[in-house]
């Protein structure tokens, strides 16, 4: 792990400014923890001398004074370091979802979407430790224990000597360490991995298991699994405490090879106990800001590990074409037949589905049909430009630039009903510029959800309604644009998959009625008898004519 | 479960937890032992004393810094060792009092990621004695010993000490329990709400483009995430304050004990070394208790994780779940008579008003396959688990001609079978998965059994029984998972059989293809097994006898 990746310091300029404030606190710091030792060696070594509480008064204010400061410095630490941790997250965080944004559906396919977002999301939380613990300790480090040893070296350079004898052992070790617990823990990950789930797994069948009469004889198994689990951990943490055991053996030897130099000096008089006190104060704290370093080193590591997953997103962004980007134009589309030419889906210059002919006349329904995995859907998407495709479409006799044209000629509603937290009608409304509740009824209508309540809120992912509910809401919202845009062809893929037949054969008639008292040009995907027998015509997609 | 019973559960008892505290305090009283003798030793050697009166000191200096480290290492292990011992019987205290319950007694047991994060909060528990008691307990006791051994050096500079550590604690605990609490009630759901909105972002990312609406979901996003970060701040201010606090009273300590110490220098037994060690072991203490805000940090996340386990165990089983109280132990019913009667039938979930479902009638003679239909809330799934006696009902249930209340549980689940609409499959081999539902199946009889449920194929691709199925099934599709799942209720060979809705998770095209599948590979040789399915898709009329249809 790089202390620092460069990149953070690229993608996140608020990244900058926090480690030039870190410095600066840092330096501060510094100045207190050796003014703390040296005003606390000055009063305790003048009172030893017969200086009485009068004559130091001066010495002990300034020694308050320090600590007073050192307080407020922890104080600015804590508020800039929190302050700075949040704006570098929200500036990777704007930065990596205006990127996902850019990359587009297309490439969310290829990915597990809900990693992604945890990647953007809770992902990002992991840095807040990097930030506000790991990288001040880090920057102090880099400038207290120079300084501090600096300090010991022009009071006494034997003591500075035993130091900076002693400080490249601590790193040295955590390396070797380190390198060490990773072959022990890599040796038994898979033993480990499928121990620690092991108890999820048992609880989280227990359903099944009850149903199987096995429920009752797991409790000797989650007992042997979890002694299991304690043993091979144990093995690992042996190795990996070594390192903690270091850090604290060579500190503390430290100060104590200070304290028995000095104190041997002391007694034949090479030196005096003003330096040895100051010095003995000060040997500690080269050592502990690297310490808190190495306590902080696993949680940052984590830290770097999700700002790598979101540099990943950064980089693909960067690398890809901008040509994915959308700009509406003011061009409206022409009203008329939806025509084909050689039309099919491309990944890049890679032809997968197609190439097809097809006519759509206006105001027609035609239904697509075909087996599974022949790639009904990624035509959708090809058409909507989420996909490359090949050949031509022609509206109203009129090339349209797919992606490049804008989206109003078209309006569509996918497998998934992708709905949002809030309410039914903002749902239905997406996207719309001025929010029309008439209309918004009367999409409901045509989706056969006229039952659900405009203003019921939903939570997340459409939670609160039922799987069939939420594919009419999904429905009424395509059905709302078609109608607000005046988009000349509406795509619905299985709109009834999770319709029972009543439902069903509502949506039918709904669909019916809108083509007509519209122009709307109908494209349904389906594979429900019901739904095919609705259309005017209907397009069947065969594997043997689809294969490229 | 009330929580101090869990807590109960989580903390290790005295004898095993006594070893890593024990350690856990030498080796902060070296850390404190480390500075004092250090500062002792330089300032007595500055009165140049022969250097014999010096060894003991000298020989002190080396064996606490030797101590602290060694000690700390070995209450490290020992202390975690102690957390991992107790974890088993923690895990195994809370399996006992899931399993007569489960599924549907748990609280909440219809949200699904119920049983995850309840694994997860009963690990969290570890966390009790590693990081709450323990820490507590060795800052409680070194505070106590170094107040104690400075009060004998000078009583003034004792007293001084004491009143700086009390203060501490009462700021660290104010802190702790204002701030942070506030924090975590304002900051938890802010951030939830924020997780929430990128994931409604990212997840229909699809959708959004095809209706222009990315601008204002990022806007969305970004107000969310500045209403967050404005409650991280302030919260963080807060606990600023606290640290400088605490930084200020440790160097109060000190400064403290330098006034009383210096007039007092040249009374009796009162030197110069020994002003040193009054004025530097504050410095010491103030370390070893740093690790208190976290402690009590950690004690705010373990409680609420016992909390939200209590809250999903209830102390007492629901009357809506059935137990084995009125069951005659020795009671079977006949496979060969395995007739199924409801007569008006309702059934409540726990904590729900109003019932599931009302008034049901239904009859499955052998050889029978009906077909239950309902939009969805109609209570499917509510009657499946009536059936397998996962929820208690009102009216009458007889099951081969007796009352259902007097069959055991287990004897009512090895006559029904119920392959349910998310199989769980575990973490396992193919082998595995299977062999639970009969453990002396041969590898033959496994192989035939996936044959029959149309799985050969998969197998040969998977390479064999060893292959894994992944994370909770994460290799397999939702067909699949429902095919698994018959399969292992084929081996179990259930005289009655409970799909439901075995198409709920799986790709539109291949719906009525699988349910064609399941209802043939159900059908025993002599066509004696009655199956009832529950689905929402039409089902072709030649592979059903007879329908009921809910709500």
């Amino acid at each position: 792990m790089k202390p620092l990746d460069p990149r953070l310091l690229g993608y996140a300029r608020a990244a900058r400014a926090f480690l030039a404030a870190g410095a600066l606190i840092g330096l501060a710091q510094t100045a207190c923890i050796v003014g703390f030792a040296w005003f606390l060696s000055q009063v305790i070594v003048r009172a030893i001398d017969g200086q009485g509480l009068h004559e130091l008064a001066p010495l002990i204010a300034a020694l308050a004074g320090v600590v007073a400061a050192r307080a407020l410095l922890l104080w600015i630490a804590e508020v800039t370091s929190t302050r700075g941790a949040a704006r570098v997250k929200s500036q990777l965080r704007s930065r990596v979802l205006s990127a996902v944004t850019r990359l587009g559906p297309g490439w969310m396919a290829e990915r597990n979407a809900t990693s992604v977002a945890t990647v953007t999301g809770p992902g990002l939380d992991a840095l807040d430790t990097y930030f506000s613990r790991y990288l001040p300790q880090l920057i102090l480090t880099a400038i207290a224990t120079p300084v501090v040893v600096l300090v010991i070296f022009l009071q006494d350079w034997p003591s500075a000597l035993g130091v900076v004898l002693t400080l490249p052992i601590i790193p040295v070790f955590m390396v070797l360490i380190g390198w060490a617990t990773q072959t022990v823990q890599k040796k038994q990950w898979r033993l480990l991995n499928s121990l620690s789930t092991g108890f999820l797994d048992v609880v989280g069948g227990l359903a099944t298991l009850t149903l199987f009469g096995r429920a009752a004889r797991q409790a000797e198994r989650i007992r042997s699994v979890t002694e299991q689990y304690r043993v091979q951990t144990m093995k690992v943490l042996r190795v990996s405490f070594l390192s903690g055991f270091v850090l604290e053996l060579v500190s503390s030897l430290a100060v104590a090879v200070v304290a028995v130099s000095v104190g041997l000096r002391l007694i034949d008089g090479s030196l005096g106990l003003s330096v040895g006190l100051f010095v003995l104060l000060l040997a500690p704290e080269a050592f502990l800001p690297l310490r808190q370093v190495g306590t902080q080193f696993h949680a940052a590591a984590d830290g770097v590990a999700a700002a790598d997953d979101v540099f990943e997103i950064l980089d693909a962004e960067s690398s890809a074409a901008s040509a994915t980007a959308v700009d509406a134009t003011p061009d409206r589309p022409s009203a008329g037949a939806l025509v084909l030419t050689g039309f099919g889906a491309a990944y890049g210059d890679r032809p997968v589905i197609g190439p097809l002919d097809a006519e759509f006349p206006e105001g027609s329904f035609t239904a697509i049909t075909g087996p599974s995995g022949v790639g009904k859907s990624t035509l959708v998407a090809a058409l909507l430009g989420f996909v490359g495709h090949t050949g031509v479409v022609a509206l109203g006799g009129r090339e349209i630039e797919v992606g490049a044209t804008g989206l109003d000629w078209i309006s569509w509603c996918g497998q998934r009903s992708g709905l949002l937290a809030g309410s039914v009608f903002e749902n239905v409304t997406l996207g719309s510029r001025s929010p029309d509740r008439a209309l918004a009824a009367r999409a409901l209508a045509v989706a056969a959800a006229d039952e659900i309540d405009l203003d019921r809120m939903l939570g997340v992912a459409g939670a609160g309604l039922s799987g069939g509910q939420a594919q009419r809401v999904s429905i009424a919202r395509a059905v709302y644009r078609a109608l607000e845009r005046h988009s000349s062809v509406l795509v619905l893929d299985e709109p009834s998959s999770a319709l029972d037949e009543l439902s069903e054969a509502r949506l039918v008639e709904g669909l019916r009625a809108l083509r007509e008292s519209t122009t709307l040009t109908l494209v349904v995907v389906t594979h429900r008898e019901a739904v095919a027998r609705a259309a005017d015509s209907i397009l069947a997609l065969e594997p043997a004519a689809m294969a490229a | 479960m009330r929580t101090t019973e869990i807590l109960r559960l989580a903390q290790p008892g005295a004898r095993r937890f006594a070893p890593g505290a024990l350690l856990g305090l030498l080796s902060a009283l070296c850390a404190v032992g480390l500075l004092a003798t250090s500062a002792y030793l330089i300032t007595r050697a500055a009165e140049m004393p022969p250097i014999l009166y010096l060894n003991m000191a000298i020989v002190g200096v080396r064996a606490f810094a030797l101590g602290r480290a060694g000690f700390r290492y070995a209450e490290r292990l020992a202390s975690h060792d102690a957390a991992f011992r107790t974890l088993a019987t923690l895990r195994v205290g809370i399996y006992e009092r899931l399993v007569p319950i489960a599924p549907d007694g748990l609280t909440g047991t219809r949200r699904g990621d119920l049983l995850t994060r309840l694994t997860a909060d009963v690990d969290e528990l570890q966390n009790l004695p590693l990081r709450v008691v323990q820490p507590l307990l060795v800052s409680g006791a070194v505070a106590a010993t170094s107040v104690i051994t400075v009060w004998i050096l000078l009583p003034p500079a004792g007293l001084a000490l004491l009143i700086a550590l009390v203060l501490a604690a009462l700021v660290g605990t104010a802190a702790n329990g204002l701030i942070a609490a506030r924090a975590e009630r304002s900051i938890a759901p802010l951030r939830g709400a924020f997780a929430d909105e990128v994931l409604d972002t990212v997840v229909n990312l699809d959708v959004l483009t095809a209706f222009d609406a990315t601008g204002s979901r990022l806007a969305a996003v970004e107000r969310a995430d500045a209403r967050l970060t404005r409650a991280v701040l302030s919260s963080a201010a807060g606990t600023g304050v606290a640290t400088g606090i605490l930084s200020v009273l440790a160097g109060a300590a000190s400064i403290a004990a330098l006034l009383v110490g210096i007039p007092a220098l040249g009374t009796a037994g009162f030197d110069g070394p020994v002003l040193a060690i009054i004025a530097l072991v504050p410095i010491a203490v103030f370390e070893v208790i740093s690790s208190v805000p976290l402690a009590l940090s950690a004690l705010r996340q373990v409680r609420s994780s016992a909390e939200r386990i209590g809250s999903a165990v209830p102390e007492i089983v629901p009357p809506e779940i059935p137990t084995d109280r009125a069951a005659d132990a020795r009671r079977t019913v006949d496979p060969a008579n395995a007739v199924i009667e409801l007569r008006g039938v309702s059934a409540s979930w726990p904590h729900e008003s109003s019932p599931a479902i009302r008034e049901i009638d239904l009859t499955v003679s052998p050889g029978d396959r009906i077909l239950v239909t309902g939009p969805s809330g109609s209570g499917k799934t509510t009657l499946a688990h009536v059936l397998v006696r996962f929820l208690e009902f009102e009216g009458s249930y007889r099951l081969g001609g007796v009352d259902a209340r007097s069959l055991p549980l287990a004897e009512v689940r090895r006559t029904i079978g119920l392959s349910e609409q998310t199989p769980y499959l575990f973490d396992e081999s193919i082998r595995q998965n299977l062999l639970f539902a009969r453990d002396d199946a041969s590898d033959d009889e496994l192989i035939a059994v996936l044959e029959r449920v149309g799985l050969s194929e998969w197998l040969d691709q998977r390479g064999g029984l060893d292959a894994r199925v992944g994370e909770r099934g994460s290799l397999v599709s939702g067909g699949q998972a429902q095919r698994i799942a018959l399969a292992r209720a084929l081996l179990a060979d259930f005289p009655i059989l409970v799909l439901d809705e075995p198409t709920a998770n799986v790709d539109p095209g291949r719906a009525d293809a699988l349910l064609r599948d399941l209802l043939s590979a159900s059908a025993d040789p002599d066509g004696r097994r009655a199956v009832v399915i529950i689905s929402h898709l039409p089902v072709p009329a030649e592979l059903i006898t007879a329908r009921l249809r809910l709500g």
